[in-house]
């Protein structure tokens, strides 16, 4: 006699064949229950004799439910292949207790799963069948509701949301004694819409007035709207595709309405994976027209740029980063945080393990909003705690709300000394305030065209390029100066040479035959007696690849400083000038490194 | 010169014809089941920066098998990447053999090649015995192992040992390690796609869908995964 089955489990199961797509069907089927994924999880670290926290044990609940009704296999033999339907809505509560529980999404095991199982993307879909038939922690459905109804997540009403905006811009105002610094709400023809967390308006305002006076220094025509501002997405915590699409449309249409081209997501993880990665898809829109990017991009472009100036001695406590799973893992942005990082901080440490590797914060996923497990989540905590308390570090940088919040409760449970900022925080307190916008690699006091004839004589220059073009105009540039200049063709002879002649600065190219630049500069970096030598990097693009970026990835993840200064190609003669006397005025004389 | 049976002869030859097309057969279907399936569809403009894309992170996924230095889960346990690669080894070697012995003995006459296969095949059993003593005693393996776990893991390490007795194809001497290893190959090549054993099949389909989504995203490929799990010393 077939066994009876409760409503919401038919529910379950009808909804499980409709929604199952391929790559979800090949994470469930591909699994071998190797077991790898073991330990690669930290809520199994913090409880390793219970097996039900393994990843393919939480896996596997909603797996065996799909060899049931979907596999083949599993239809045909399913004792062999340990398939098992649901029948109860205590079963679907068991299944809510692990999907909503035991997993924060944060996609650590499949990077380290050898078939490629992309447990994360499935755990979501488990929800989402749960959430459609009314099961989910009670925080989930709040929050939700919220999303729904009132268009954030944190239920913050209009009047409130816009009565914050104008108390930040007062605040600023009175701050910088300027009745010119505005937060603009939906003002037509900006070229940019600021979209936040609702957590900033409602427990963390400081935030969207850092930002502003970011956007205000930086020359930004800018706005902020009064509806669709909320860029977070409770659909990707809940599973529920049609909450993530209203939500993405929301954003969308502001930007859309006030006719920007961009929208800038401000620090958020899911956020930005909701808005620029997955809610085009929920939502089923192309934004052909329209940039999204973090608010980390746009602060570091405004540095690149020149149009804010900041003084990394502003911020000297040692800091330590921790990647928001959603940002490194499932959009890939791991070195952008750190260069802004090592602009605007002066003690950078980094977190092992770090970037795609790194531990959850344990508050991902929504579980932030799930009360009823926050005893499991802090005790899962324990190797985050860990892995902050190694760094040293007295500040955790981190470009996620939810790990703001996740952090700031394991910091407090394991009693670190610590604090949790954002990158905003930081960049607000390097600022140099208030000054025209000079260009940040030629941050000096002389003007073009005010450079003094031999501005450089005594100084011996190094040239390292294996382009005698370059060589010979970047020879006439400093030679027209006053400068001693010296030449060398690939990074071994320009190693001879620093031995040998004792340059006071040297230029450098980072694509070069054999040796390559970067190598070099790790090499000078790392002999005691060259580690201060200043050094321009003077480089171009390449075809398919962009050389600065790889620098930058080479030297986040050899943990050594940045260049005295950064230019590239084409060179204007100027600019290259410019640097050198703002490099040289900063020097460490030549006696004290040799 | 030495007659081989009928017996033999049907068990090398027709019968592993007909077991392999069966295979086939189900490996076609099964692979037109995956596909009836849609695949998600990424409408989203590309994030990655310069240097990666779908393609670069689809490439990199497949190859991640080849990586292990790349998965924390590897190279914080080497040795069972070590027992992976010797078993998937030894299992790939038998397989060949399964060809070699009826189609062309000559290329594994030589006594040095019947050591080298015995040899190969006799790590992958010790490796197979040691992944079955972690699916039984680790409790995390064993409340994930289902009856084909186990199953499928002991028919290999059975199949290797009849390997090994099968590799000198002394017939002459007597058929009987032959027989036993062609019957059971004929067995493996039909319960292969009813069981986690298929998960080759599988494999490129995962990774390549992981790596494209990924790369597009900027996450693949890793940049340096060595210096994401430790300091460099």
């Amino acid at each position: 006699m077939a066994r009876e089955r409760s409503w919401r489990a038919q529910k379950v199961i009808e909804r499980l064949e409709q929604k199952v797509n391929r790559q979800v069907l090949l994470s469930l089927a591909a699994c071998v229950h190797c077991g790898m994924c073991t330990e690669q999880c930290h809520y199994v670290l913090a409880n390793p004799d219970d097996p039900t926290y393994a990843p393919a044990y939480k896996a596997d609940k909603l797996r065996k439910l799909f060899k049931a009704h979907i596999d083949w296999t599993g239809r045909a033999f399913p004792w062999w292949v340990g398939a098992r339907s649901v029948y109860t809505d205590e079963e679907l509560e068991d299944l809510k207790d692990t999907v909503f529980g035991k997993c924060t999404n944060c996609r650590r095991c499949s990077f380290n799963c050898p078939m490629g199982v992309d447990m994360a993307t499935f755990n979501r879909l488990a929800r989402g069948l749960l959430v459609h038939v009314g099961i989910m922690p009670e925080g989930v459905a709040t929050v939700a509701k919220d999303q729904w109804e009132i268009g954030n997540q944190m239920g913050v009403l209009k009047e409130d949301y816009l009565e914050t905006v104008e108390w930040m811009e007062e605040e600023l105002q009175d701050e910088f004694d300027d009745p010119n610094i505005k937060i603009p709400i939906d003002k037509k023809g900006a070229e940019l819409v600021y979209t936040i967390n609702p957590r900033e308006a409602k427990y963390d305002p400081r935030t969207i007035a850092e930002a502003a006076a970011i956007f205000h220094f930086a020359g930004e025509n800018w706005t902020m709207v009064s509806e669709g501002w909320d860029m977070t997405n409770f659909g990707l915590f809940n599973g529920d595709d049609e909450l993530g699409g209203a939500c993405a449309r929301r954003v969308y249409d502001a930007a859309r309405t006030i006719g920007a081209k961009r929208i800038v997501i401000s620090e958020c993880g899911h956020g930005y994976r909701s808005t620029r990665c997955e809610g085009p898809n929920w939502s089923k829109t192309d934004l052909p027209d329209i940039e999204m990017e973090s608010s980390i991009i746009t602060m570091l472009r405004y540095i690149k740029e020149g149009r804010i100036q900041v003084d990394k001695s502003k911020n000297s406590i040692p800091v330590t980063y921790h990647d928001s799973c959603n940002m490194a893992r499932s959009c890939g942005m791991t070195e952008e945080p750190r260069e802004l990082l090592r602009l605007v901080c002066s003690d950078f440490r980094e977190m092992y393990p770090n970037r795609q590797q790194n531990f959850c914060c344990t508050g991902g996923g929504g579980a932030m909003s799930m009360a009823e497990y926050a005893p499991r989540r802090l005790k899962s905590a324990k190797i985050k705690a860990e892995q902050l308390r190694a760094t040293g570090a007295k500040i955790v940088i981190t470009s996620c709300h939810n790990c703001v919040d996740g952090l700031t409760d394991l910091i407090k449970h394991y009693q670190l000394d610590m604090e949790v900022k954002q990158l905003v925080d930081m960049v607000y307190n390097a600022l140099v305030v208030p000054k025209p916008a000079p260009k940040v690699e030629v941050p000096v006091a002389v003007a073009p065209g005010e450079i003094p004839a031999k501005a450089l004589a005594g100084y011996k220059v190094l040239v390292i390029d294996d382009e005698p073009d370059v060589r010979t105009y970047l020879r006439v540039i400093f030679k027209d100066k006053g400068a001693e200049v010296l030449e060398a063709p690939d990074a071994n002879q320009g190693w001879r040479q620093i031995r040998d002649q004792k340059p006071d600065l040297v230029t450098l190219d980072l694509v070069m035959p054999h040796k390559t630049g970067e190598k070099l500069y790790w090499e000078l970096r790392k002999d005691e007696k060259y580690k201060n030598l200043p050094i321009v990097i003077i480089t171009g693009y390449g075809k398919t690849d962009k050389p600065t970026v790889r620098f930058h990835e080479f030297i986040a993840e050899k943990g050594i400083p940045e260049p005295n200064a950064f230019l590239e190609k084409p060179i204007d003669p100027d600019k290259v000038i410019e640097t050198a006397i703002q490099v040289l005025g900063t020097r460490i004389p030549s006696d004290q490194i040799q | 010169m030495y007659e081989t049976s009928p017996l033999l002869h049907f068990a090398e030859d027709t019968l592993q014809i007909a077991a392999l097309a069966f295979m086939a057969i189900v490996y076609a279907l099964k692979i037109r089941w995956i596909l009836k399936f849609p695949a998600g569809k990424e409408r989203q403009k590309p994030t990655a920066p310069p240097g990666r894309d779908g393609r670069k992170g689809a490439l990199y996924s497949l190859a991640a098998i080849a990586l292990p230095w790349a998965m924390a889960s590897y190279r914080e346990r080497p040795l069972r990447y070590v027992q992976f690669a010797v078993f998937h080894l030894a299992v790939a070697a038998s397989i060949l053999m399964s060809f070699l012995i009826p189609y062309a003995p000559e290329t594994i006459a030589s006594p040095a090649a019947v050591v080298a296969l015995q040899a190969i095949f006799a790590a992958g059993i010790l490796m197979g015995l040691m992944r079955l003593w972690r699916r039984l005693a680790d409790p995390h393996v064993r409340a994930i192992s289902t009856p084909d776990d186990y199953f499928s893991l002991a028919l290999l390490i059975v199949w290797l040992g009849a390997s090994i007795a099968a590799a000198p194809n002394a017939r002459e001497v007597s058929e009987t390690p032959l027989l036993a290893y062609f019957f059971l190959t004929a067995f493996f090549l039909v319960y292969v796609p009813f069981s986690k054993i298929s998960h080759y099949i599988y494999y490129p389909f995962s990774r390549y869908y992981l790596g494209k989504t990924l790369g597009r995203r900027g996450a693949y490929p890793l940049a340096n995964p060595a210096a994401m799990l430790k300091p460099e010393s």
